[in-house]
C-alpha cells in the first residue's frame, strides 16, 4: 500500500517534470530525481538529497536547521545568526544581491534564495552553472508551512517538513478562533514602529501583524494593506496605541533617541513610556520559532499592560 | 497687487496646513487640540521656513553662478548632509539631535571643500568651478554613503535613505525655534546683496566697473546660500525642486531685479512647501507621501502655466 502510494507520487512528479521540461525544452529527468516547483514557479530537480546547501536567507537557514538539515549547510548570509550553530558556517555575503562567485565557490548542490527580482535572476544564473537553485517566499506565517514542506521534500527530510508544516498550520488555524486575552477586557492596541524619521509602521501585510492577531492584540495600522508604510506622526497620535512595539537586536541597549524628541512626546504611549522591545532575530523573520514568538509576545504584552 | 496676491497665497497655505491633516480635528477644537498645537503648527511653520530658505538660496545662487540650472542641491551640500546622517546612524549616536547635527556638520564639511575648490583658479570664486566642484563633491559623498549603506551590517541604514529623500516629520517647536534663530543672518546677507547681484547679472567686468565689490559679493552670497541650505537639509533632508523652480517662477512675475525677487522667492518657496507638505500628509492618509514628490507635482504645472503666460505676453 505504502509502496503503491510512493509510486503514484513519483509518477505524478514525473508527469509534472516531463510537462515542465516540454515547456522549457530541457533534458528529461531520470527516475529517482526529486523535483519541486518553487515559489517563483520554477521547476527545480536534484538527483538525490543535496549534501552541500547554501542558504541566502536567515529564515531559510533557521528552517533548514529545524528540519535537521543544518549539518549540510556550507554557506549562509551575514544575517544568519540563529541557531548559534549557524554562525560557524562560512558567510557568502548579505544575500540581497548574491555574489554568484562566492556562492559557487562553496561547491553547493542546492542554493536556497529568498524570493525577490534580484534573487530570481541569481537563481537563473546559478542554474546555468548547473547548480540547483530554489526560490522561497517566506514573508508571512502561512508561507512557513509551505516552505517547510518544499525544503523538507527537496532535502530528503520530508517527514520533518510535513510535521513542522502541520504544527504551523495548526497555529494559523487557532488564530482564527482566538478570543481576546480575557473576556470583557479590550484588546491591547499596538503600533509597530520600525523607523522614526519619517515614521514607518507595520501594516496588515506583514508577519508582525499576524503575530499581533495571534496574541489577541490589535495593530492600529491594520487598515494599511502593505507590509509597512510611511505615516504621519499625527496619525500615530490620533490612533493612540496603548503600546509602541519596537524591534531591536540587543536587549541591553538604551532606548532609541527619538523617544526623547519633542514631537514624539505627543504620542501618549511615548509619554507613558509604554514601549515593548522585541528581538529582531525572533520577530522579524517568519520561521519555525513562530510559536515561540507568539508565546514571547504574549508574555511581553502582559508585562507591559498588567 | 502682486504682493497682495502672494501674501494671500502664503496665508492660505499656512491656514490649510493647520486646518487639514490625517487626524480629524474640528474647527472649534483647532485652538485647543494637542495635535494642532504640538504637531501641525510647528510643522507648517518649519515647512514655510525651509521652503523659503531653499528658494531664497536658489535665487541667490542662480544669480551668483549666472546659470538657470543652479540649485542648492548642486552645491554638494545634500551629499555631505547625507553622509553625515548615515555616519550618525552607523555609529549608533543615540542622542535625539544626533541626526540633524551630523547632517549639518556633513553639509558644512562639503561646503568647505567646494569653497576651497572654487578658489583653485586663483583668488576669485569661478562660478563654473563652483558648480563643477559642487557636483563632484556631491557625487563623491553619495558614493561613500552608498558604499557605507551597502557594506554595513546595520539593516537600519537602509532607512537612512528614507530620511535623505526629505520630509518634515521631524518638525517640533524646537526645530522651528532653531531655524528662527539661525536663519535671519544668512537671509539678511542675501537680501542685502540684491543690488550687487543686479550688477553681477551684467557680467563680472561691468559689475566691477559700476562699483560692485565682486569678490566680496560672490563670497558672501555663496556662504549665506550654503549656510541656509545646510540648515534646511539638516532639519528636513533633501527636498528638491523648490530651490530650482520657485526663483524662476518669481522671476516671471517680478522680473530680474533682485530687490523684489529675493523676498518674493522666500515667500513663494515657503508657500509652495507648506502647501506641498499638506498634500503629502492628506492625499493618501493614513499613509504619507515623500514631500519632494509633491513639490514637483504641484510646482511643475504652476511653472508651466507661468511660462506660457509669460511667453504669450
Amino acid at each position: 500500500m505504502r509502496r503503491w502510494a510512493h509510486r503514484t507520487h513519483l509518477a505524478g512528479f514525473l508527469l509534472f517534470a516531463v510537462a515542465a521540461c516540454g515547456r522549457e525544452s530541457r533534458h528529461a529527468p531520470s527516475p529517482g530525481r526529486i523535483s519541486v516547483v518553487d515559489d517563483a514557479g520554477r521547476t527545480v530537480a536534484v538527483a538525490q538529497p543535496p549534501t552541500r546547501i547554501v542558504s541566502l536567507s536567515p529564515a531559510v537557514t533557521e528552517l533548514l536547521f529545524a528540519l535537521g538539515a543544518g549539518d549540510r549547510l556550507v554557506g549562509r548570509t551575514t544575517w544568519c545568526d540563529y541557531p548559534p550553530a549557524a554562525r560557524r558556517i562560512p558567510s557568502v555575503g548579505d544575500g540581497l544581491n548574491p555574489n554568484i562567485e562566492a556562492v559557487a565557490a562553496r561547491h553547493p548542490d542546492l542554493v536556497v534564495l529568498y524570493r525577490s527580482a534580484l534573487n530570481e535572476t541569481a537563481a537563473a544564473q546559478l542554474a546555468r552553472l548547473g547548480i540547483a537553485a530554489v526560490v522561497v517566499q517566506q514573508d508571512r506565517l502561512e508561507d512557513i508551512a509551505r516552505a517547510a514542506r518544499l525544503l523538507g521534500h527537496l532535502s530528503g527530510t520530508a517527514r520533518a517538513g510535513d510535521s513542522l508544516a502541520a504544527a504551523l498550520e495548526q497555529l494559523v488555524a487557532s488564530s482564527r478562533v482566538l478570543p481576546p486575552p480575557s473576556p470583557g477586557r479590550p484588546r491591547t492596541r499596538v503600533a509597530f514602529v520600525v523607523w522614526d524619521n519619517p515614521p514607518v509602521v507595520i501594516g496588515a501585510g506583514s508577519y508582525l501583524d499576524e503575530l499581533a492577531g495571534l496574541v489577541g492584540a490589535a495593530n492600529v495600522f491594520h487598515d494599511i494593506a502593505a507590509a509597512s508604510a510611511t505615516v504621519g506622526l499625527e496619525t500615530i497620535v490620533s490612533r493612540d496605541p496603548d503600546l509602541l512595539v519596537l524591534l531591536r537586536d540587543s536587549a541591553t541597549a538604551e532606548p532609541p533617541g527619538f523617544l526623547r524628541r519633542p514631537e514624539w512626546r505627543a504620542v501618549r504611549a511615548v509619554r507613558q513610556a509604554r514601549i515593548v522591545y522585541l528581538s529582531g532575530s525572533l520577530f522579524a523573520r517568519p520561521g519555525p520559532r513562530a510559536a515561540e514568538a507568539v508565546a514571547e509576545f504574549r508574555r511581553r504584552l502582559e508585562e507591559a499592560m498588567p | 497687487m502682486r504682493w497682495l496676491g502672494l501674501m494671500v497665497v502664503v496665508v492660505l497655505a499656512l491656514a490649510l496646513a493647520v486646518v487639514l491633516g490625517p487626524a480629524h480635528v474640528s474647527l472649534a477644537d483647532l485652538t485647543t487640540s494637542d495635535i494642532v498645537r504640538s504637531l501641525r503648527l510647528p510643522r507648517a511653520l518649519l515647512a514655510f521656513l525651509v521652503g523659503g530658505s531653499l528658494a531664497l538660496a536658489g535665487a541667490g545662487l542662480q544669480a551668483l553662478v549666472r546659470n538657470p540650472l543652479a540649485d542648492p542641491s548642486l552645491l554638494g551640500l545634500s551629499g555631505g548632509a547625507g553622509l553625515g546622517a548615515v555616519l550618525a546612524i552607523a555609529l549608533h549616536l543615540n542622542s535625539p539631535w544626533a541626526l540633524p547635527l551630523a547632517a549639518f556638520a556633513g553639509a558644512l564639511g562639503a561646503m568647505a571643500l567646494v569653497y576651497r575648490l572654487g578658489l583653485v583658479g586663483g583668488a576669485e570664486l569661478d562660478p563654473r568651478i563652483l558648480i563643477l566642484a559642487g557636483v563632484a563633491v556631491g557625487a563623491f559623498t553619495a558614493a561613500v554613503t552608498t558604499a557605507l549603506v551597502s557594506l554595513s551590517g546595520a539593516a537600519e541604514l537602509r532607512n537612512a535613505f528614507l530620511w535623505l529623500w526629505g520630509g518634515l516629520s521631524g518638525a517640533s517647536w524646537d526645530s522651528v525655534l532653531l531655524l528662527c534663530v539661525y536663519a535671519p543672518l544668512p537671509v539678511a546677507v542675501l537680501l542685502a546683496a540684491a543690488r550687487p547681484l543686479d550688477l553681477l547679472a551684467l557680467g563680472e567686468e561691468p559689475a566691477r566697473h559700476l562699483g560692485a565689490d565682486v569678490e566680496a559679493v560672490k563670497r558672501r552670497v555663496y556662504l549665506a546660500a550654503s549656510l541656509l541650505t545646510a540648515a534646511a537639509v539638516a532639519v528636513s533632508g533633501v527636498i528638491g525642486f523648490v530651490g530650482l523652480v520657485v526663483p524662476h517662477a518669481m522671476r516671471l512675475l517680478w522680473g530680474h531685479r533682485h530687490r523684489p525677487l529675493l523676498p518674493a522667492a522666500f515667500l513663494g518657496g515657503g508657500a509652495l512647501l507648506a502647501l506641498s507638505d499638506t498634500v503629502a500628509r492628506v492625499a493618501v492618509a493614513p499613509r504619507e507621501l515623500p514631500v519632494g514628490i509633491v513639490t514637483a507635482l504641484i510646482g511643475v504645472p504652476v511653472f508651466v502655466l507661468l511660462l506660457r503666460r509669460w511667453t504669450a505676453s
